[in-house]
C-alpha cells in the first residue's frame, strides 16, 4: 500500500464524513442530577457479606460482643 | 482539600464542578466517534454516571481528563459494536459537505457503509486519526493501548476499506459520473 493510496482513502473518508459540531448544546448536569436521584447509593455486596458474617459470629459466640464493644 | 480528592470521597459539589468543567470535552470526543449529537449526549451522561460510580477507583493525583476520556471511548466503542451496520452513521450532519462535487452522494454512502462494517476498534482508530486528525498519542491513551497499536489499527482499517471499496467498484479519489 502506497502513501498515495493512504491519502486517497483519507480524502474519501473526510468527504464521506462531514464535520460534526463538537459544541455541547446544553448543560448535562440537571440530567446527571436526575440520574443520581433515581439511583441512590447502594450498599456493596461485600458489606452485606461482612454484616452476615459478623451476625453469625455473634450468634455462636455472644461473648465476643463485649470484646467488640470494648474496641469500638 | 482539592477538588479531585473531594470527588473521590463522594462529595456531590465536587462532582458537579467536574461535570461542568469536563462535560464539553467528553461530549466533543464522543461525538467525533459516533457522529450523532443526540447519541453523543446520552453517552456523555452515561460516561459521567460511570465516572461517579467509579470515583473510589480514581487516584486523586491522577489525570482526570484522561481517565474520563478512556471511559468515554470504551462506551463509544460498545455503542459502535451494538449499532447495526444499516443504521445511519450520520443522523444530522452539522454542516453541508463543502466538497459535494468531489465525491458523489452514492459513493459517500457506500464508503460510509463499508466503514460501518469495520470492527468497532478499527472504526474508532481510523475516524479519530484520519478524519478528525487527532494526535496518535491521545488516541492511544483513550483506547488504553500504544501508539504502535493505533497505527496498526489505522493501517488495517485502510487496507480492509480499500478491499471493500474495490469490491464495490469504487476507486477513492476518482469522481464517479
Amino acid at each position: 500500500m502506497t502513501e498515495h493510496d493512504d491519502r486517497e482513502i483519507r480524502e474519501a473518508l473526510k468527504q464521506s464524513f462531514p464535520p460534526v459540531n463538537t459544541e455541547l448544546r446544553r448543560d448535562l448536569w440537571p440530567t446527571m442530577l436526575r440520574k443520581l436521584d433515581a439511583h441512590p447509593a447502594r450498599v456493596p455486596w461485600y458489606d452485606w457479606v461482612l454484616v452476615g458474617l459478623s451476625a453469625s459470629v455473634f450468634m455462636f459466640f455472644p461473648q465476643l460482643i463485649l470484646v467488640f464493644a470494648y474496641h469500638l | 482539600m482539592d477538588l479531585l480528592r473531594r470527588f473521590a470521597l463522594g462529595e456531590i459539589d465536587a462532582f458537579e464542578t467536574l461535570v461542568r468543567q469536563f462535560q464539553g470535552d467528553i461530549y466533543a470526543w464522543i461525538v467525533r466517534i459516533v457522529r450523532d449529537p443526540s447519541m453523543a449526549e446520552d453517552l456523555t451522561v452515561e460516561t459521567l454516571w460511570r465516572i461517579y460510580r467509579a470515583r473510589r477507583q480514581f487516584r486523586p493525583d491522577g489525570n482526570f481528563a484522561a481517565w474520563a476520556r478512556r471511559i468515554a471511548t470504551n462506551l463509544a466503542v460498545d455503542h459502535l459494536r451494538r449499532r447495526r451496520p444499516e443504521q445511519s452513521l450520520l443522523a444530522e450532519p452539522a454542516a453541508a459537505p463543502q466538497s459535494d462535487h468531489l465525491v458523489q452522494r452514492e459513493t459517500r454512502e457506500k464508503i460510509q457503509q463499508a466503514f460501518r462494517r469495520l470492527p468497532a476498534k478499527l472504526q474508532v482508530a481510523a475516524i479519530l486519526a484520519l478524519v478528525e486528525e487527532q494526535p496518535y498519542d491521545e488516541i492511544a491513551d483513550a483506547l488504553g493501548t500504544s501508539v504502535g497499536a493505533v497505527k496498526l489499527r489505522v493501517f488495517r482499517a485502510v487496507r480492509i476499506l480499500r478491499k471493500q471499496l474495490n469490491h464495490l467498484g469504487i476507486k477513492p479519489g476518482v469522481e464517479r459520473t
